[in-house]
Parts: structure tokens; C-alpha cells; sequence
């Protein structure tokens, strides 16, 4: 299910949720023109976060995706907590909640290597450009060659401009 | 193909099998994408995307 993008940003920005976009909505965001169907965010594994983490997003009525219904999964602190990375589809969307990304380890890893970008009249933190190209040539995923080639022909016209 | 060094001080070491694809990707719609603002790009990302979706729909229903 395609992500509502922004009403994600506004859930968790305005419940103070400590994050870094990544992923391929953090590529367009730098301009890339590639789609993507999911929010992809690297979360505080802090215990304060994760509380507002559990609480922000529980109205969404997160479910493990590709899972079969009536698993008993239960989206509350104590999960987030035994867990790391989710793959979640709700009812905003699908949305990746990455512990660590690979190549690019936790949200206190990442949060030096990102930027303060204005969405829906909030602050959300992006990853930058060059972070991005390390983490997506880190994935070693051959599906991501393309993508690669247009993040750094992105940063090429960036940097030229 | 000359090695990148980005503003945040992480080095591209180029890659040939990138470079090859590199010559691929229309730059005139990148440069394109850069004049709007981040929130401008979701917009048109979120937009596409739904009119996918209905493309999709649509399309099942007739089958």
C-alpha cells in the first residue's frame, strides 16, 4: 500500500519522534525521480522514543506486512523493544522502522549525517545525498544500480549548480 | 571517471558498473527536479503514486 508520505512526517513530527529518513523517499526528496511505495526511517532506539514511537503510530493499527492475518502481534513498547527492524503496512501506508541500516548503523549514527528538511511546516531529518549513495552501494542489492547511477548523477548537478 | 568527494567529507570511489549506468539517467529531468522544494517533490511523488493506484484499480475491475 503507497505511503501517505506526509501524513506520516506530521504523525511523527508532531509527536516529537526522533528519526532519519532514508531510503527512496530521502532520494526524492534530494530530487530524484524514482518512486517508491514505503517510508523507510531509522528510529532512537531510546526507551523515551520508542514510547512515543509505540503511541504515534498505534492509531495507524501497524501489522507486520506480508504477515497472514491473526498472527497475535501486538504494536506496543514492549515490541519495538524485543524487536529491531519492522517491515509494517497500516493504515497511512506501508512504513520500514529500521533500528540499523545496513552500512549505515543506528539513528545516533545517522542523525550526524543528516539534515533539517521543511516538510508540511515541520523539521524532518533527511539523510544527505552522499549518505544515501553509501548506505543504497552498502545494500550490495544489483536491483540498485540504477538508482545509484541517478543519486550521484543527482549529486554531480547538484554540485554544479 | 574521477574519484567524488562530497560536502560531507565521504569519498566516492567511482564504480564502473555505475558510471555505466550513469550514462543513462536524463539529467534534464533531474535538473528539472531540483528547482522544486523537497515538499514540492513528495507532493509530485504522493500525486504519481495515487494516480497509480487508480490506474491499478481500474484496471483490475476490468479484468
Amino acid at each position: 500500500m503507497t505511503a501517505d508520505i506526509l501524513a506520516f512526517v506530521r504523525v511523527l513530527a508532531d509527536a516529537g519522534v526522533e528519526y532519519v529518513v532514508v531510503g527512496g523517499v530521502a532520494a526524492n526528496i534530494h530530487g530524484a525521480l524514482r518512486t517508491t511505495v514505503d517510508l523507510d526511517i531509522a528510529y532512537s532506539r531510546s526507551s523515551a522514543n520508542i514510547t512515543r514511537l509505540a503511541k504515534a503510530l498505534a492509531p495507524y493499527e501497524p501489522y507486520l506486512r506480508g504477515a497472514p492475518p491473526g498472527l497475535p502481534f501486538r504494536w506496543d513498547e514492549a515490541t519495538i523493544q524485543r524487536g529491531l527492524n519492522f517491515t509494517l503496512t497500516m493504515t497511512l501506508g506501508d512504513l520500514d522502522l529500521l533500528g540499523e541500516v545496513t552500512g549505515g548503523g543506528r539513528y545516533e549514527d545517522l542523525i550526524g549525517r543528516a539534515e533539517p528538511i521543511e516538510i508540511e511546516g515541520r523539521r524532518c531529518w533527511v539523510v544527505t545525498l552522499p549518505t544515501l549513495i553509501v548506505l543504497k552501494r552498502a545494500a550490495g542489492r544489483s536491483k540498485d544500480h540504477e538508482a545509484i547511477a541517478e543519486l550521484e548523477a543527482l549529486l554531480e548537478e547538484r554540485d554544479r549548480r | 571517471m574521477d574519484r567524488q568527494r562530497t560536502t560531507d567529507d565521504i569519498v566516492l570511489e567511482p564504480d564502473p558498473v555505475i558510471e555505466a549506468y550513469k550514462k543513462d539517467v536524463d539529467r534534464t529531468l533531474l535538473r528539472e527536479n531540483l528547482k522544486l522544494t523537497p515538499q514540492q517533490r513528495l507532493e509530485k511523488l504522493v500525486a504519481f503514486m495515487r494516480a497509480l493506484e487508480q490506474l491499478r484499480g481500474a484496471a483490475s475491475k476490468r479484468r
